[in-house]
């Protein structure tokens, strides 16, 4: 799949497209900007280490139709296996479209999931061509989301119970799975999602989700990656903030081919926060890429951020975090941490912290490191008798588990820590410590 | 006294990327016997610690050593701590991400397994930590914390001394575990080390001060110096170290 062959793609479904009058121009500019510039390649710095050809010799139809009554049936099946907790409202995604009738449970109080029309509104709204240059994957993903989900919630609501999204992109190896979602939180309101992304087979997804953030509100998002390893996935998470608002952003990314994961945060207004971890793994050919981008714009703001990946046989880390603090955000405050350990010596980890900053008074830590495990640490649990093997993974989970432990939904952090202990070495002669 | 050493350290040398450490090291201990070893900095005191618990940047190079008739020099670390040799360190290691519970549990079951008895469940593993904890001064959501992190030095030294605890070693080497540690806490340390003692088990005491002693009360005392032991004794050899240093030894004889 090239521009050229997208493109015409493009000009065949734009009638089988959902839409109302602003979908239509939204996807529209949005096709017209991926045009210009294409898929990006390993020529733009922004792609330097990842490459999606692997994806795109692949000829996917960028649009799949309404899944079949036999493939809706398996996933209520999967759906409950999925299950966060009995009570926790469901929203269930198929190709990237969003299945109305699987939200087998009533919204919490004080939340409204828009209509199309109104979603597709808003995105043209806040679109630009700057947008589209710098993530021309969220312009393919405007260009073919089947439809648009808007999670709103109203000012001072404060969401008790998590909001469990569930994506299951099965459509099949040549398919991709374009959602989209929206957040707007209103005033001094608080969401907790967990966006779970556990696609079974091959494929592509490609979300974008974009959150806003009104004064003094709190988003926690949890994104769990389960796909199969022989998925690719890219996604964009945007989250603007305003003053005094803050946001918990936690990665954690298991399965997957190919995996791309572009995360940009704005800090527009003084006091707004985000703290960031990702823990991911990569073995067997998997390749993930964590590129985030911090803009502090407004005094006052801060951002903590750390990355920590376990790298095996034949698996390639990448990070890349910029960090920008514009003139005028003074008293910023960033830290920023990409660990990695690598198990392999067929392992490959590239990690690029980057800093701009064009303001006095501001206080930037960032540090990166690719290691092996500790000796001191090996060598205390093995002169408490755990032998080698267990004691080194152990280790390899407590690299993981210090930032798995910050999740604060105890069933997700007990469902991702099983998940993750499960993916990791010797797992027998260990995880029944846990 | 013509019982078998439990352990038997014969002419023992080490050496740190070709600096020798140990130059000549024999020591006999006994069951039922606690022997301290003292001695100044850099005398090679933790060195031996932890060549006898298996750590492999120290490289022996010549004597033996003959724990419960093994070789020990001949076993990996978790062979000597599953045979009832346990090292108290000197500066415990911490572990972001490993609960103490994980690894008490662990060490536990490794010992217990090595000895053919059954493994621990988690109702019965806090039975028998419960009266640990209290004697060693340690709150229960300790057990939650990870290993050692951000703990005071305190903390720290008494976690070394309850881990000792709950494996009930035959041979406990302690690293200058009363360093650091203010009256209270070294009283709850020694408290920990001397319910231990027992006709069937040893201690070897490295330490630097000799006020642990007045409270953990030896039957030997060592003094080691450029890595041989120059000088042995009773608790009044402490004393004497205490009041005098260590230069006497030197200046006096020139040698053992």
């Amino acid at each position: 799949m090239n521009t050229a062959e997208l493109r015409a793609a493009f000009d065949a479904s734009l009638d089988r497209l959902a839409g109302s009058d602003d979908s239509r121009a939204a996807r529209r500019h949005a096709m017209a900007a991926f045009a210009r510039h294409g898929f990006p390649t390993r020529r733009d710095e922004d792609w330097k280490y990842t490459d999606l050809k692997p994806i795109l010799t692949g000829c996917f139809d960028p649009l799949p139709g309404p899944a079949s009554e036999d493939r809706r049936q398996l996933t209520s099946d999967r759906l409950s296996s999925l299950e966060l907790t009995p009570d926790a409202p469901q929203l269930v995604f198929l190709d990237g479209r969003r299945l109305a009738d699987e939200d087998s449970r009533a919204l919490p109080r004080g939340v409204e999931i828009s209509d199309q029309h109104t979603a597709w509104q808003r995105i043209r709204s806040i679109q630009t061509d700057g947008q589209f240059r710098e993530y021309p994957l969220t312009a393919v993903n405007t260009a073919f989301s089947p439809d648009c989900t808007l999670i709103r919630v109203g000012a001072n609501v404060d969401v008790s119970q998590p909001m469990h999204l569930v994506y299951l992109d099965d459509a099949g190896a040549n398919s991709a799975a374009q959602a989209r979602l929206l957040i707007d939180l209103g005033a001094n309101s608080r969401l907790c999602v967990v966006q779970h992304f556990a696609a079974r087979d091959g494929g592509w997804t490609n979300s974008v989700t974009q959150a806003s953030q009104e004064p003094g509100s709190e988003l926690t998002l949890y994104r769990l990656q389960e796909h199969a390893e022989k998925h690719f996935h890219t996604e964009l998470l945007d989250v603007r903030l305003a003053r005094d608002a803050a946001a918990r952003l936690g990665y954690v990314d298991l399965g997957g081919h190919l995996v791309r994961n572009d995360l940009r945060v704005r800090l527009a207004e003084p006091g707004a926060s985000c703290d960031i971890s990702g823990v991911f793994l990569a073995a067997r050919g998997q390749h993930v890429d964590n590129h985030t981008r911090i803009d502090h714009i407004a005094p006052h703001t801060t951002s903590n951020e750390a990355f920590r990946g376990i790298v095996g046989d034949r698996g390639r880390g990448v990070f890349n975090g910029k960090v920008v603090v514009h003139a005028g955000a003074q008293g910023t405050d960033a830290s920023q941490s990409s660990d990695n350990l690598l198990l392999s010596g067929r392992g490959e980890v590239d990690t690029k912290p980057e800093l701009e900053i064009y303001t006095d008074d501001v206080k930037c830590a960032h540090g990166a490191t690719v290691g092996e495990l500790d000796a001191e640490q090996l060598f205390y649990l093995r002169s408490r008798g755990m032998d080698e093997e267990t004691a080194r993974g152990l280790l390899i989970f407590a690299f993981a588990n210090d930032l798995l432990s910050r999740i604060e939904l105890p069933e997700l952090r007990r469902r991702v820590v099983t998940a993750v202990a499960g993916h990791l070495p010797d797992y027998e002669h260990w995880g029944g410590l846990l | 006294m013509d019982e078998k050493p439990l352990l038997q350290i014969d002419n023992l040398h080490a050496a740190v990327e070709d600096r020798a450490i140990l130059n000549g090291v024999n020591l006999d201990v006994r069951p039922g016997t606690v022997h301290a070893i003292m001695g100044p900095n850099g005398s090679g005191k933790s060195t031996l610690a932890q060549v006898l618990a298996g750590r492999d940047t120290y490289a022996v190079t010549g004597g033996s050593v003959r724990y419960r008739g093994m070789d020990l020099l001949d076993m990996e670390p978790e062979e000597r701590a599953r045979e009832g040799l346990f090292l108290a360190f000197q500066y415990p290691v911490e572990i972001p991400g490993v609960n103490n519970a994980y690894l008490l549990k662990a060490a536990l079951n490794a010992q217990r397994a090595s000895n053919g008895r059954e493994q621990v469940d988690a109702f019965e593993f806090m039975k028998l930590i419960k009266d640990k904890m209290e004697l060693m001064r340690i709150s229960k959501d300790f057990l939650n914390r990870s290993v050692n992190e951000g703990f005071s030095g305190g903390e720290k030294k008494r976690n070394e001394i309850l881990q000792m605890l709950v494996l009930e070693p035959t041979l406990a080497v302690l690293d200058e575990t009363d360093s650091g540690l203010d009256v209270d806490a070294l009283k709850v340390v020694a408290t920990g080390i001397n319910s231990l003692r027992h006709p069937e088990r040893a201690a070897v005491l490295v330490t630097h001060y000799e006020r642990l002693l007045e409270l953990v009360v030896p039957d030997y005392v060592h003094v080691l110096s450029e890595g041989r032991i120059v000088k042995s004794g009773d608790q009044q050899l402490a004393r004497t170290l205490d009041e005098r240093g260590y230069d006497w030894l030197r200046d006096g004889t020139g040698g053992p």
